[in-house]
Order: C-alpha cells, then structure tokens, then sequence
C-alpha cells in the first residue's frame, strides 16, 4: 500500500510516455461503490424479495386502474359484457369474488374443473361463452341440473364479480369433467 | 543486470500500413456519412427511395451502421492499434503478411458488405447483418490480427505493456468470442441462413453482442488509442495510473453484463432485464474512468488548446465519451427506457458516441499522424480549425434534434385523454409532428459529413507535400525475464480473490441461476477494492502482472467471460427460463391478458398444449422477404406490457410467440408503428394498397414504395432446403410439410389473390407481395392448440 503524493511520475515511460499515480478521486470512488450498493439494493427489492413490482405487475396495476376508472364512470348504465371484462381486470374484485366462489360455487364446479356442475376451464359452453350469458346463467341458474338460481340469494354486485371470475377461468383447461357444450374457440 | 544485455540495434517501424489504414478509414467514413446523409434525407423526402429496392431506407440503413462502425472507425482503430502498439512495445510488428492480410481481407469484408446489404442478402440483426461467408473472413482476418499482435508482444523490446495495449487485448480476444456466438447459423445456401437461437434467445444473444460491439470495438480500441495519443500530444504524463488499472478492469468485466438493457419490458425474463439496468448502472464509473484520466491528463496543456486543432479534436472526443456514458446508464433505468426506447433518443444517444467519441478521436488522431507519417507540417491549420468548428455544430445539431425529438415521440405514444384512450391514436400523426427536427438532423449531418471531407482534402494535400517515412527506433534487447512465473502470477490475490468469487456464485446460481448476479456486485467491490489497495501499488502484483502478455490475456479472458456466460446460460441452455407454452393465470385474468405474477405452466393434458404453429411455407417466404428488406429498422415487433401500447397495438408481447422466429425481428427502433400484432388488422386490399404505395392508406406516410414486390417472384422452389434446415433446427415440420412445401405455398397464395381479385385487383400468385401479405397476415397469431405428436418431436 502507498501514500501516493500529487503529481509523483513513476519510475518508467513508454514510448516517451509517463504516468503519474495520482489517487483515484474520491467522488469516482463514491460513485463506483455507491452505484455497486445501489444494484445489490436494487436486486434484493425486484429480484430476491419481490417488493418492487416487476414490468407485467405494474401492468396488471395499470390495467386495473383503468378498469375501475371506466366503471365508475360506467356507473348507473345498463350491465354489459364490458362492465363484466372490466371486473375481470380488476384484482381485488377478483379475491372477492373467489371468496364467494369458494362459498357459494366450489361445492359443484370445485376449482373450475367442475365435479356436479360442468368444467368451465375448457372451451366448451352450454350456455354460451359471452360475458353476459354467464352473467344470465348464475343469475337464473339452471333449475333442471340442479343449479341455483343465484339472483334470488345474491345482490347483483356479487353475481356480476362470479361471472368475472368465471372469465378468468376460461382456457385454464384444468383436467377435469369432461368437455359438455359447444366448442367455442378463443380470440385471438 | 549482467553486463552483456546492453546489445542495441536499430529498428524500422511498419508505418505503411498505418498509412494505408487511415487512407481506407478516411475513404470509407466518406461513404459511411453521405449514406447516412441521403437515409435522413429519406426521412424527410421519402421520394428519395427512388422506389428502388436497393436505395431503400431499410436496406441501406445496415449499410450505414456496417461502414460507420467497421469500415471507418474499424479501420481507424486499426492504424491507432498498429502504430501504437509498435512504439509501445520497440518492436516492427512481426510479419508483413500478416498485416497486410489483415488490411486486404478487411478492406474485402467492407466491399463484400457494401455489396450484399444493399441487394438484401442480409441476416437482419443489428450491426450483424453481414451474410455468414463474410462472418467467416471477418473471423479470419481477425485472428490474422490476433496472431500478429500477440506475436508483436512475443518478440517486444519493452518488459512492461502499457495501458493502451491492455485496451488492445481484451478488444482482440473479445471480439471474435462476440462475433462467433451472435453468427452461428445454419446456412440454406451460399447467400441465406437461420440462426441456431430463435425468438427470446436470438434477442438476447443478439443483444449481448450488440452492445458489447459498442463496448469492445468502439470503446476499448478507442480507449487504447486514447491512452496513447493524448499524452503523446499534450506532452503531459497520464494522470493516474492506479485508475488506469482500476477502471480497466471494472470496465471489461462490467461491460459484458450490460446487453440485455436494449430488452427492457421485452419478453426477455425478468431477471435478465435487472440484471441488465443494474450493470449499465454500475458501468458509469468504469467508464468515466476513462474520461477523467484522457481529460486530467490534459492538466497544464490547457493553453495549447488554443493553439492546436489536434487538442480540441481530444477534449470534445472524450467529453462525448463522458456524454455518452452518462446518457447509456441513463436511459438504462427501466422508467427512462420505457419513455425513450424505440424513439429518436436512441438514435441520438449513438450519434453522441460515434461521431463526437469515435469520430472525433479519430480525426484528433489523423491530424497528429498524417503530418509525422509523411515527414511534414498540416497542410492547413485553419481548415483543420473549420472543421472542428463546423464537425461540433453539426454534432449538437444532431443530438439536440433527436433529443427533443424522441422525447416528444415517448410523449406522444404514451399519452391518453381523461377517458383513458389514447390522445393520438394515429401513428403517422406522431411522425409528423417531428419533421422540422428531422430537416434539423439532416443539416446536423450535412455538417459533419462537410467537415469530414474538409479532413479528408487537408490530410491528402499534407500526404502529397510530404513524403513517406517509417519511424526507427535504437532498442536494447530486453535481459532474461526473472520475475515471479506465470502461476505464481495467477496466484495473485486479485486472482484468486475473483476466482473465489466466481465459484462462489456458481455454487449460488447452481440453486437458482438467476439470484447469482447479487453474489458477483458484491464480489466485484472486494475485487476492485483487492487490486486498488494491494495490487495496483507501485511495484505491486498488477506492475508484475503486466511483464506477463500470457497470463495478462487469460485474466482479461475469464473478466469478459463471466458476464456473458452468467447470462446467456440460463436462457439459452435451461428450457424453463422461457416459456414455449402459454402460462396459465392463476387470478386477474382478462382478455387483454393482464397477467398473474405466480403464473405456472399448464400441465399437460392434450388438450392443453397450446404452441406457436410453425410458419406455413408462404408465410416463411413471405417472412425471409420481411427480413430481406429490413424493415426492422423502422418496425417492431415487440408489443411491451403498457397499457398505452396495449390500446394502440394490442396486446403485449410474450417470449412463447417467438419460438419459430429466427432471426428474431423484435427490431429497436419504431419509425413506423409496431407490427407484432398487425395480422387480421387489416384486409388483404388494404396490405396490396399500403405496400405499393403506404400514401394510399395512410397520409403522410414516409415509408418507401415496395411495388417492385408485385412483379418479383417469390423464390418458392427454395422452400423445401429452407424448411429443411428449419427443421435440423427443432422445428416441427415433417417430411410431407416439406414435399409439399410448394404446393401449400400455392394454395394457400392462390386464397390470397382470389380475395384480391373479388375486389377487382390482379396481384399474381406467384409475386413477392403475396407471400409478404400472407406473412403479415400471420404476424401476431399467438399459440394455438398443435398436435401432440408434432409438438414433441
């Protein structure tokens, strides 16, 4: 280890070339080992710990916020498949609604791969595949399989978050019952 | 000392070819400019596409980029390496025909460049286009290279190297590894190939290379040069040695991680993207590292910067540098990219490095050369005045214009009104709005190209006055070597020290591959710290490692190695790093995909096996065509997961979608929208319009006329040795896919032309424009339920 005094040349040049051994400035140093402390930071936030939220959560959040923008605006007009795709979006209404799931609907549909009632993670519907007809089908239930007309138990809120929650289930493909209905194969 | 090493001799140093590279660097920055110059003019006027496939902008934007970075400053680079490293070491370079070789087999590489690229024969990855038989001479000519300079150093006269020469070496041993790894490919014939890595992997490998050609041949060279010619013409010793050591060292090991921020909020694994941001991050001291020791060592020279023209060059040469590496970590920050990425920024951001660091470096160094290899005075000091003058406007000219015109663009695109849409749902708008700036940058560019050609008239004219000369030299033979060996060398502490650190991660990554980058920072702090208070002392280990070129080149090897295989490894060798299936959502699913972070793959029943089909063999003609013309120059293809590109392009992007892609076409720069998802957008009319004259279907548009597509033929017959080599690849076509390649490419071109044809429009089935539209067609078609059995072979 030396004491480099300023402007002290060593001992040799090259070509004609001298170099001094002048101290590397503090700030460089700083910045040097300031910027190494910052990516460690930085990695244990994003990458070990998942604090931070990575590109595709931020877009959830985005997404979602829009969501919920758009349906208050939406508030008070008539139900339709987008009100139904913007609940979707939304996460907290989604754990809400597989609180219900788990109470009212998971005794016959278990996790979606169905058990009394059909599998609602394939592409196949029986009573159609659009938002709204879902929405329909918890609402009026089917009385001749055994499903409950839920409209008459729940307030429409809740029954618009299942038929959102159904939305996310589609093309899960869970093994499960077997395909029933109508194939309905996916957009895009 | 014994008594008997004190023979001398006299010596002539190989200055021919010095002279001969600058002449070539001189003649092809020419071409490199006024390419440049006439694509800006393309992007003011796009008539000046002449509609002519080989003047087009995309075909000649690779052009620019090849005769920028390899013709002119790859030339440049080797006059400053040659007449340097002969000086530096006291000693001829060892042999004529190798360095000779070396200029003849470049100079060929750029002519067969200038040739191919503008005819399309091109592989469509940034500043790697060139077709794989000239990727094989310029590996050639390289080690040519390699084996001449490291014979230099055998026979040297001169113990110790001195800090240009290690710039020197980890440019020489880094650029073929770079350049080998990006260019595997398996040739179909003499003038076409595939890459062996497809979609996310292609990108990566891609962009490992891509920005490490940025480190290692536009930056490490120019730092040798740097280290050489400032203290050289300032006539003041070099600042600081120890920086020398500590910023060389953090530079080439750090350097190598930073590639994947070219890929931020790509489908590129998250983990790769923070490794990328937090390297480019760390990369900033490093690299004004650099900076400091070129400007403190003017300290005391400052008044001859008055006076000499050669000074100025340096000073702002190296202020861009700090520019530039200040603006690179900058934009690496994941929130700055997602604004400036894809924008005009970008392109200023590159402009700031080759035309103020690299370009004006190289003029510094031609100013001080020219008249010392030709034994006389600068023909005029004044011109060489004006052209600093003039070179530095049109330089700020530039960048300022494309500062402000890529903020705008990331402004523009990102905007929404208070509902929540979009504010300018019209691309073309957003182009529009910055037309003024594209006249200011072609007027920025005019400029340098003016002063340029005002250097290339002032060095001929010194050259003609004067005449040739070849340095000389009395050197003593150096006495026998009796320092430590070369395991006692490599047994250093900041060896051993790395070494442990290495391992160390290893072990780390072999639980999870992508938590070890954290180990290395850490790592790197002791490294550095161990080579600053120990190794870079006066007579210390790094003084001794220096008398040692061998062992020197092997640590350099091992700093440059770890970045690239840490990264690449897990991507491209671990199959579940990046998904080729759709991964299943476990909550907050909707139809625009937003998407759960604990996401899982589907297991599988037969049903659930949902991939990417492979190209029909239209679509694969139609995508060659694609990647013939370029048009990753000004497309992407790249959807990234916000919410404003969501509304405008659809939706995001996902790694499983470019499992069949090769070359990736994710492309960097959106002069035209993202087309990733443009597939069903519009009808087959509207494409048939649109490519014959983009003004038909969208005003304003500055995009060239590709009608020469309607009467080229579509090279069908070649599909069967294509979709062969595909094939030979992993993907899964069979034997009759193949057989039957061109009759399912014509039926399914005939569906095209028919539809074309109800609308009163004949397109023949057999044209390019066909297979193109049924590529576009295609693009965007996510995955879809594929038969097991060919999904598993």
């Amino acid at each position: 280890m030396s004491d480099p005094q300023k402007d002290q040349v060593l001992g040799h040049d090259y070509d004609g070339i001298q170099e001094y051994d002048n101290r590397l400035p503090n700030w460089w140093l700083w910045l040097l080992y300031g910027s190494i402390v910052f990516a460690i930071g930085y990695w244990l936030w994003f990458q070990t710990y998942s604090i931070g939220r990575l590109p595709l959560e931020l877009y959830e959040a985005e997404v979602a916020a829009a969501a919920e923008a758009a349906l208050e605006r939406m508030a008070g007009q008539e139900v339709t498949d987008e009100t139904i795709i913007l609940i979707s979006q939304i996460p907290a209404s989604i754990e809400a609604a597989k609180g219900l799931w788990d109470t009212h609907c998971s005794e016959c549909h278990v996790q979606g791969e169905g058990k009394i009632g059909p599998n609602l993670t394939d592409n196949y519907w029986i009573h159609g595949s659009k938002p709204l007809d879902i929405l329909k089908t918890i609402t009026d239930g089917v009385p001749d399989k055994g499903m409950v007309a839920w409209g008459e138990q729940l307030p429409p809120g809740k029954i618009q978050k299942l038929a959102a929650y159904v939305l996310t289930l589609k093309g899960k493909n869970l093994p499960g019952r077997a395909p029933e209905g109508d194939l309905v194969e996916p957009e895009g | 000392m014994e008594a008997q090493s004190v023979e001398t001799r006299k010596i002539v140093y190989d200055d021919a070819i010095v002279r001969a590279f600058i002449a070539a660097s001189v003649i092809f920055g020419v071409v490199a400019l006024l390419v440049g110059v006439l694509i800006a003019s393309q992007l003011v006027f796009w008539e000046l596409n002449f509609g002519l496939s080989w003047l087009s902008f995309g075909r000649l934007r690779p052009l620019h980029t090849n005769a920028a970075i390899f013709a002119f400053v790859g030339n440049m680079m080797f006059a400053g390496i040659y007449y340097s490293t002969q000086r530096l070491v006291k000693a001829r370079m060892a042999s004529n025909f190798l360095s000779w070789f070396n200029f003849w087999g470049w100079q060929l590489v750029i002519v067969g460049a200038a040739i191919t690229l503008p005819l399309g024969l091109t592989q469509s990855k940034e500043y790697a286009e060139l077709i794989w038989p000239l990727d094989i001479l310029v590996v050639v000519t390289w080690v040519v290279f390699a084996v001449n300079f490291f014979w230099t150093l055998a026979v040297r006269n001169e113990r110790n190297l001195y800090v240009s020469l290690w710039f020197y070496i980890a440019t020489i041993v880094t650029i073929p590894i770079l350049y080998i790894v990006n260019n595997l490919q398996l040739p179909t014939s003499l003038l076409h190939s595939y890459p062996i890595y497809a979609g996310v992997q292609d990108a990566l490998v891609q962009w490992w290379y891509g920005h490490n050609a940025v480190g290692f041949f536009l930056t490490t060279p120019i730092l040798g040069i740097m280290y050489y010619f400032i203290p050289k013409a300032a006539g003041r010793p070099v600042y600081s040695y120890r920086l020398s050591v500590v910023h060389f060292w953090s530079l080439v090991f750090l350097y190598i991680w930073a590639g994947p921020h070219h890929l931020l909020y790509t489908a590129l694994p998250d983990w790769a993207q923070t490794t990328g941001m937090v390297f480019s991050i760390i990369l900033l001291a490093p690299s004004w590292g650099g900076m400091l020791n070129g400007l403190l060592t003017l300290r005391g020279a400052w008044d001859k910067l008055r006076t000499d023209p050669v000074l100025k060059f340096m000073v702002v040469s190296v202020t861009f540098y700090g520019m530039s590496t200040f603006e690179g970590p900058l934009l690496s920050i994941k929130s700055v990219n997602s604004l400036a990425h894809y924008t005009d920024w970008i392109i200023g951001h590159v402009h700031g490095g080759t035309l103020g660091w690299n370009g004006f470096m190289a003029a510094a160094m031609f100013y001080w050369l020219v008249p010392r290899l030709y034994k006389t005075k600068l023909w005029s000091v004044r011109w060489a005045e004006a052209h600093f003058w003039i070179g530095t406007m049109g330089m700020l000219f530039y960048v300022v214009a494309m500062w402000i015109s890529g903020i705008n663009q990331g402004l523009y695109w990102r905007a929404l009104d208070t509902e929540g849409f979009l504010k300018y749902p019209d691309f073309v708008e957003t182009l529009l709005s910055q037309r003024f700036l594209y006249h200011m940058r072609l007027l920025g560019g005019t400029a340098y190209l003016t002063g340029f050609l005002m250097m290339g008239v002032n060095l001929l004219l010194t050259a003609q006055a004067g005449q040739k000369v070849n340095g000389q030299a009395t050197v003593k033979r150096l006495p026998r070597y009796t320092g430590p060996g070369f395991w006692e060398l490599v047994r250093g502490a900041p060896a051993v020290l790395s070494a442990l650190v290495v391992v160390a991660a290893i072990l780390f990554g072999l639980a999870d591959p992508t938590q070890s980058p954290i180990l290395l920072g850490i790592g790197t702090v002791i490294v550095i710290a161990a080579i600053l208070y120990g190794g870079a002392a006066k007579k210390g280990w790094h003084h001794l490692l220096e008398a040692r070129p061998l062992a020197f080149t092997i640590l350099t090897l091992f700093a440059i190695l770890i970045g690239g295989l840490a990264e690449l490894i897990p991507t491209v060798v671990i199959r579940k790093e990046v998904p080729i299936e759709p991964v299943v959502q476990t909550a907050g699913t909707d139809s625009l995909g937003a998407q759960a972070a604990e996401a899982v793959t589907a297991e599988a029943t037969p049903e659930s096996k949902w991939r990417q089909k492979p190209y029909s063999p239209l679509e694969l003609e139609g995508r060659d065509i694609y990647v013939r013309e370029g048009c990753y120059s000004c497309h992407s293809q790249m959807i990234r997961p916000f919410r404003h590109e969501t509304l405008r392009y659809g939706d995001y992007s996902r790694a499983e979608e470019y499992i069949y892609d090769r070359p990736f076409q994710w492309g960097s720069k959106r002069t035209g929208p993202d087309l990733h998802r443009v597939g069903g957008k519009y009808p087959n009319l509207w494409h048939y319009l649109h490519m014959r004259d983009p003004r038909n279907t969208s005003e304003g548009s500055i995009m060239p006329s590709y009608k020469f597509m309607t009467d080229a033929v579509a090279k069908i017959d070649n599909l069967p040795a294509k979709m062969e080599a595909l094939r030979r690849l992993g993907v899964p076509y069979d034997e009759s896919d193949i057989r039957n390649s061109v009759q399912t490419a014509r039926s399914q071109a005939a569906l095209i032309v028919t539809d074309l044809a109800s609308q009163d429009i004949t397109l023949s089935a057999d044209s390019e424009l066909t297979a193109l539209i049924a590529y576009l067609q295609r693009l965007g078609r996510g995955p879809q339920p594929t038969a097991l059995e060919k999904v598993e072979r």
